[in-house]
């Protein structure tokens, strides 16, 4: 029993990082994807390399939650995917479309952001909000 | 998303992660590197796939059913790979599980089920007692002064009715119908809340004498004989001989379960259903008997809210009243019984049937204790692979889940078969049905049958599966992992727990033996037991006379003395007479016999079994007369008896019978009775005890309109089948003749009951041994198999092969030995509960418990000797050189 202690240990506590950031990045990052896909329909390559380009490099796209979170948006109604034939290229791709529904999310998670950012802010720098 | 999609949307996403993973590749290459590191560069970024496709499968919420599904994929593989052991598990739980389930049908059918009317538990039937015959009744059926007097004045009773069940011939004469008619008073609908579907009940005024020819037909009988001929309302019938107009059909659902009273009890073993329904009528004289004339089945619908307890108090009350207004000369002290409809129907196959059910429990669970044990040493084998789950981060839930996933999958093949089992079985329990609750059609298997067998099946399922689940999720990964995989031996608590398991079965099989022991032992004594008459070339029948054209004694006896005639002249003929009452069916008509010179009241008189027969009877059947002589023919007329020895010894204590006189009821009105014989005490009423007093009267005395005729021929009875029947028709084409039969399979039919417990018992002890030893074999094959190496070091320090013997029959027997103790115990600790099933043998029987215990340790022995035999030929050298 006692030997068997390190090794649970050790993933749980792995388990709990990676929850956390999950669950930080997870409402932020759908926010992300339904922004770059106001651009046109794209597929989860070019969504990551998007996101990864834009940010500088500073956010660095994980497959690992990137594919599941389109997938639950998919889920959710607010994309649509096809399979489609790149311009550039004579292969097939997975094409996700922003829909309407999905556009009025956008719309609420970018308000909701703003708030967020907003009195994130004013605990952060209230001199800035005096003057 | 519909779960049948998921392979289809899965191909999509492997397609896309790949397309995807390929592109990423294709750039990567762009920015200058090789083929290969491209592809490790793109495999890098994308990380691990799998996991990213498990987490997608998550998010599109069938992981459970997925893992169930895996779950089952994998159980399947693992039994598939060792068929031995997946069908002897199958097996052994299909049959334990199907037994049960069948057992568990029939119990249910009989006790359980309610009966198919209104409010069932409201109905109670009722029962007169009489302080003064309880010795030898110990309730009696319903007068029907009585009943009118209850009816009157109880205010517990909702609706109460009288009734009798008898034969009658329906039809014209030359193709005479038997039906079975029940005769009721009118309060019958309303006691079992049921109307007729077509027509009307019975009114008031059709229940007096005179007004009573009128019919209900049941619904069978209307579609059957009427071809439900829609305008039967009105048509008429001949019942009896009789004229009868119908004026309603029963609905379908309109089943009535055969009602005993006395003059019916046990007439046949398998009554027809009821067909007919016809108003029961009392003559003025009738009404007026104050002691006689115990003849009706009463039944009653209680008032809601009011308790037996308190319906029996009031009902006595109003016996106290009768008792009391009663003549001087005939003093009785009278109560009442109530008891609930389906109870009394039930009767005494309570017993029998909970032990049936407990038996089968007891197989049931030898069978689960032995899969458990097989699952134990599959466990032990399979203890590295948990250990590496455990030890790669498996949870101990998921350890357990991935120990019980086998149980389960063998509970579910296990428990589908034994439920195809059952279906089949069940169908043919039919006919062991009590005659009294054999009435609501087909016994199949239903939804409480299923159910149980469900249930019995996740039953089993924590019970096999608890042990081995159990010690999985215990399991230590480093102590296995580190540990010499030749070293490992099973632990001490687990092979503790086996012995525990195969003692558990040994009690279990010794405790059935012993009682299918006892049961045998019963059945051949009670088909050894001197009965007194001979069944040897003997052949019975029945006749039915119908009573509008046979309507007085001297018609009847006419009709009898011709058929006797006619029979008596067919070759290969010895005896052939008639009887009031064949052997076994019954106790027939009771009565009081008044010696000259008693002058005590009626009720102080000793109560008699009357049967009235015809001169050859004794001869035809074989039974002895001790002293004196049987009546002739050509005494036609006379008032003459022979009565059995008991009945002389409490008559005329002491006194020569011959010559004495009696007579029934009032001397001064009958002509008495002169005894010219005595005739030998037998068992012509049940082979389990000795008869009442019999008295014996002519045929011309007393003729009744429903006889048995006996035949002693000197040819095979069955041949002759067909030549009585004609014989009887060459007489009066009109007479029904229901059944004929050897009066061997009389006897036969008498015990089919006990036979029936006895065969399933037979059937399930001898489940319950082998399984037993299969279960010795397999724990000591077992655990030889781990000791491989220490037989081996035993026999190279010199051990003698028969001391190798010794050692594991020792092993292999003291739990088998220990358990047959245990089981001797508890079989004796449920003595009481069993000996009322017994003829003539103890419950505590020596002989009996002995045979069962070695029957056991020789089963046992025969499972250690194999086992033994390998672990006396193991060859030392080897067995220490292998590593």
């Amino acid at each position: 029993m006692s030997t068997i202690a390190p090794f649970e240990s050790r993933i749980s506590s792995m388990a709990k990082q990676t929850q956390k950031c999950a669950a930080v990045l997870q409402g932020t990052l759908d926010m992300l994807i339904l922004r770059t896909l106001l651009y046109g329909p794209a597929h989860g390559h070019q969504i990551g390399k998007h996101i990864q380009r834009t940010t500088n490099d500073f956010l660095q796209m994980q497959h690992g939650s990137l594919y599941p979170a389109l997938h639950r948006l998919e889920r959710q109604g607010w994309v649509i995917s096809k399979w489609d034939t790149a311009p550039d290229r004579n292969r097939e791709f997975k094409y996700y479309r922003l829909t309407e529904k999905g556009r009025k999310q956008l719309v609420v998670e970018e308000s909701q952001w703003k708030q967020m950012a907003e009195a994130v802010a004013r605990v952060m720098w209230p001199a800035t909000e005096e003057s | 998303m519909k779960w049948w999609q998921i392979r289809k949307r899965d191909a999509d996403l492997e397609r896309e992660l790949q397309s995807d993973l390929e592109l990423e590749e294709e750039e990567q290459r762009a920015n200058g590197l090789s083929a290969e590191e491209a592809r490790h560069a793109a495999r890098r970024a994308f990380g691990n796939t799998t996991l990213i496709r498990e987490h997608i499968h998550e998010s599109w919420g069938w992981a459970p059913v997925e893992r169930l599904l895996q779950d089952v994929r994998y159980a399947m593989r693992q039994l598939w790979r060792s068929p031995g052991f997946s069908i002897v598990a199958m097996m052994t739980l299909a049959l334990g599980i199907g037994a049960t389930t069948a057992i568990f049908t029939l119990v249910y059918d009989v006790m359980l089920r309610p009966l198919p009317f209104a409010r069932p538990d409201r109905l109670v039937t009722i029962e007169e007692k009489v302080a003064e015959w309880s010795n030898l009744y110990p309730t009696l059926p319903v007068s029907a002064n009585h009943f009118t007097f209850w009816q009157q004045h109880n205010r517990t009773f909702d609706s109460m009715a009288v009734m009798q069940q008898y034969s009658v011939p329906l039809g014209a004469s030359g193709r005479a119908l038997q039906v079975e008619a029940l005769s009721a008073t009118p309060g019958i609908f309303s006691v079992l809340q049921v109307q007729p579907e077509l027509g009307r009940g019975f009114t008031a005024d059709e229940a007096q004498r005179g007004h009573e020819h009128v019919a209900i037909l049941t619904y069978d009988l209307w579609r059957e004989q009427f071809g439900g001929d829609p305008g039967i309302l009105g048509k008429t019938i001949s019942l009896n001989g009789f004229p009868y107009s119908v004026i309603g059909v029963m609905p379908q659902s309109f089943h009535m379960p055969s009602i005993q009273t006395m003059d019916t009890f046990g007439t046949t073993n398998r009554p027809l259903p009821i067909g007919i329904l016809v108003p029961l009528t009392f003559s003025k004289e009738r009404l007026a008997e104050e002691m006689g004339d115990l003849n009706y089945f009463g039944l009653a619908r209680l008032k809601a809210g009011i308790s037996v307890a308190a319906a029996n108090a009031e009902l006595n009350a109003l016996q106290h009243t009768i008792a009391a207004n009663l003549p001087a000369d005939e003093k009785a002290t009278l109560s009442a019984e109530i008891t609930p409809f389906q109870e009394k129907l039930v009767g005494n196959n309570r017993k029998a049937l909970m032990i049936l059910l407990a038996a089968v429990v007891g197989l049931l669970l030898v069978g689960c204790v032995n899969v458990t044990n097989l699952l134990l040493s599959r466990a032990v084998g399979q203890k590295r692979q948990m250990a590496v789950a455990a030890a790669l981060g498996a949870s101990r839930a998921e350890l357990v889940r991935m120990a019980t996933r086998e149980t389960a999958a063998l509970a579910v093949l296990g428990g589908g078969l034994g439920v195809l089992l059952a279906a089949v079985i069940v169908p043919s329990m039919q006919r062991y049905l009590p005659p009294a609750l054999n009435f609501r059609g087909p016994l199949h298997l239903d939804w409480a049958g299923v159910g149980c067998a469900l249930l019995l099946a996740v039953l089993a399922t924590l019970a096999a599966g608890a042990a081995p689940a159990f010690m999985v999720s215990r399991t230590a990964p480093q102590e296995v992992l580190h540990s010499d995989s030749r070293l490992t031996s099973e632990s001490l608590g687990s092979r503790r727990a086996r012995r525990v398991l195969v003692a558990t079965e040994a009690g279990v099989s010794v405790a059935l033996v012993l009682m299918t022991g006892l049961l045998i032992a019963s059945l051949v004594k009670l088909m050894a037991v001197d009965r007194g008459f001979t069944t040897e070339r003997t052949i019975t029948a029945t006749v039915v006379l119908p009573s509008e054209s046979y309507h007085d004694d001297q018609h009847r006896a006419a009709f009898y003395r011709e058929v006797l005639e006619r029979i008596g002249e067919l070759p290969g003929v010895e005896h052939a007479a008639f009887t009031s009452v064949l052997p076994l069916t019954g106790d027939g008509w009771g009565d009081f016999a008044r010696v000259a010179g008693d002058s005590r009241p009626v009720t102080q008189l000793p109560l008699e079994s009357f049967r009235s027969i015809s001169p050859q009877y004794f001869s035809a059947i074989g039974l002895r007369l001790t002293v004196g002589e049987m009546f002739g023919e050509s005494d036609w007329g006379k008032n003459l008896a022979l009565v059995s020895e008991k009945t002389a010894k409490s008559l005329w204590p002491g006194k020569d019978p011959l010559g004495q006189q009696f007579s029934r009821g009032n001397p001064a009105t009958e002509k008495p009775f002169i005894v010219v014989g005595v005739v030998s005490d037998a068992r012509t009423v049940s082979l389990a005890k000795p008869d009442p007093m019999l008295i014996y009267v002519p045929y011309w005395y007393r003729v009744e309109p429903m006889a048995g005729l006996v035949v002693r021929t000197h040819q095979n009875p069955s041949e002759m089948a067909d030549v009585i029947r004609q014989t009887i028709w060459s007489v009066d084409r009109g007479v029904p003749v229901p059944t004929v039969r050897a009066l061997g399979g009389m006897v036969a039919d008498s015990v089919a009951n006990q036979r029936f417990e006895m065969d399933l018992l037979l059937l399930f002890a001898a489940s319950a041994l082998f399984l037993a030893g299969l279960g010795v074999y397999g724990v000591l094959t077992y655990s030889l198999a781990q000791r491989y190496r220490e037989m081996g070091l035993r026999l190279a320090l010199g051990a003698q092969r028969a001391n190798v013997y010794w050692l594991v029959l020792r092993d292999g027997l003291l739990p088998v030995a220990m358990g047959a103790i245990a089981g001797i115990a508890v079989a004796f600790g449920s003595a009481r509960m069993v000996s009322s099933l017994l003829f003539e043998v103890s419950p505590y029987d020596p002989v009996l418990s002995a045979g069962a215990v070695g029957m056991l340790l020789a089963v046992g022995t025969i499972a250690c000797l194999l086992p033994a035999r390998r672990a006396a030929a193991v060859e030392p050298m080897q067995a220490l050189r292998t590593e």
